[in-house]
């Protein structure tokens, strides 16, 4: 890997601040800081309703937490598979990946939510969180491989060709020489694409998993404080995600460090 | 091309505009509440308000349209002034009637439980420790959350929940019992898995027109229509038709 490394853009998630946006007025500081002054200002001076909905909401926020993680993992291993069944040599494996990959990205997220959703619960019988989690990782793995696709052909040829020289069968020059190199170029656009997967979570309300954004709508819908509860929705989401991009960043440093001088 | 364009969107306003001066009242409803209001083959939205709220607007001389609004955000719509009435089968609670103001009631439901066909249960407290669907932000939803003991679901459409307690996934649904009795009664797919429990002794409700708090042009006009569709018992042949009542 070369010293400067590939860096992949993808932007759904959310900016990953940078090391040289960490002056006073970076937009991450800004975002940050304004939302949790909102949020606080809202509770604290107008407790009707902010603070009930404030507290209407923990349970909520926690099952977006829930499927997010989970289909994060499952994402992620689904992604590992694809990513190396796209390269590799194999025709057939090759085929299975290419094609479960362009199949779901010519598909919404929301229409495949919902298909696997009902569909599913024609053959088996699976609580709704994980069948939400089930159709997230479906989703996110397709993403995810191509994310890890594109980390593995970042590396360059002649290390495989050196290791296999040495050696290495493919396997093991896959898993030894290249996926821990590649894991440097991976993670930042795997942070980004958590990030963009928690934000997608807020679909899976339409499933009736009572996550953040369904809990919301009851207490709107209960309430009829429509323009109050989703700003608060909002806040909350966006101070999750800011937290989370932060977390990012931290990591990426930290990974990225030997590897720098 | 610009010139064109904005033209062609002046004559469209013009034309927009020039209808809406034969007072024009514009309704929402949330078609999937079969058989009170929902889509039919053609795309139009029919369904006993439906019908009742043209029968109101011949007698009270305007010309009404619908529009198709998600449930969960038509009451918002109204306050926003989206529209000037909701006939969407709302029942007239005290809550509501803090932030809207409502004609007079010109239909009387209960709440009735759908439950698969094996289920021995006859009341809400039967379903103790079991998960409950309905429509989110109905009466049938708050019924159950209200309720000790059960897991309350809402779903956007009713359809949706009787979709998954048909799956398996839930224990019994709550909702109006005009809708109750479609699903699990006419629909032929449900009808062999599904039942009704009971209609549930959490009280008689009526069904109101919504208008946005203070348009007492609107409401008045609405009041005139349904007391002339009431009088004539025009309701009762929309029941007959709509309900098999």
């Amino acid at each position: 890997m070369s010293e400067s490394g590939t860096n992949i853009e993808i932007t759904d998630g959310a900016a990953i601040p940078r090391k040289r946006d960490l002056g006073l007025f970076s937009a991450w500081r800004i975002c940050f800081f304004g939302s949790v002054a909102t949020f606080l200002y809202l509770i604290i001076f107008t407790p009707d309703p902010y603070l009930r909905i404030a507290k209407f909401l923990p349970d909520g926020i926690l099952v977006t937490f829930e499927v997010t993680f989970a289909s994060i993992v499952f994402a992620l291993m689904l992604g590992l598979i694809t990513g190396i069944g796209r390269v590799s040599k194999n025709g057939l494996i090759n085929a299975v990946a290419s094609t479960y990959v362009e199949l779901i990205r010519g598909i919404p997220l929301l229409v495949q939510l919902f298909y696997i959703y009902y569909a599913l619960a024609r053959f088996v019988r699976v609580p709704d969180m994980v069948a939400a989690v089930i159709a997230m990782s479906v989703c996110y793995g397709a993403y995810m491989g191509e994310v890890f696709r594109a980390g593995i052909e970042s590396i360059d040829k002649g290390q495989t060709e050196a290791s296999r020289s040495l050696g290495f069968s493919r396997r093991q020059t896959m898993i030894y020489i290249i996926l821990p190199q590649a894991w440097r170029t991976i993670l930042p656009p795997v942070g980004n694409e958590s990030i963009a997967l928690l934000k997608d979570t807020s679909l899976v309300s339409i499933l009736a998993v009572a996550d953040l954004l369904r809990r919301g709508r009851e207490f709107a819908s209960e309430s009829f404080a429509y323009f109050e509860t989703y700003t608060m929705i909002a806040i909350i989401y966006l101070m999750i995600t800011l937290i989370l991009s932060k977390l990012v960043s931290i990591l990426e440093d930290r990974l990225n460090y030997y590897g720098k001088r | 091309m610009m010139k064109r364009l904005l033209l062609s969107l002046l004559a469209g306003i013009v034309l927009l505009s020039g209808t809406a001066w034969g007072r024009t009242i514009v309704v929402a409803q949330d078609a999937t509440w079969p058989p009170m209001e929902f889509v039919n083959e053609n795309k139009e939205i029919v369904g006993f308000d439906t019908d009742l709220m043209k029968a109101v607007a011949k007698e009270a001389g305007f010309k009404v349209e619908f529009k198709n609004v998600a449930w969960d955000g038509i009451f918002g719509g109204l306050a926003a002034g989206k529209y000037d009435a909701i006939c969407s089968s709302v029942t007239i609670t005290e809550e509501r009637k803090k932030t809207m103001a409502f004609s007079t009631p010109y239909f009387k439901i209960r709440q009735g439980l759908v439950v698969p066909k094996d289920s021995t249960a006859k009341t809400l407290d039967d379903m103790k420790g079991k998960t409950l669907g309905a429509q989110i932000g109905t009466t049938g939803f708050f019924a159950i959350k209200k309720t000790e003991g059960v897991t309350p679901k809402s779903y956007d459409e009713i359809g949706l929940a009787i979709e998954d307690l048909y799956n398996g996934r839930i224990d019994g649904v709550v909702c109006d019992d005009p809708v109750a009795a479609l699903y699990a009664l006419q629909k032929a797919e449900y009808k062999a898995k599904l039942k009704i429990a009971a209609v549930l002794d959490t009280g008689d409700e009526y069904y109101g027109v919504a208008v946005k708090m203070g348009n007492t042009e609107v409401l008045n006009l609405i009041n005139k229509g349904i007391k002339a569709v009431l009088e004539k018992g025009i309701d009762k042949q929309l029941k007959t038709k709509w309900l098999g009542l």
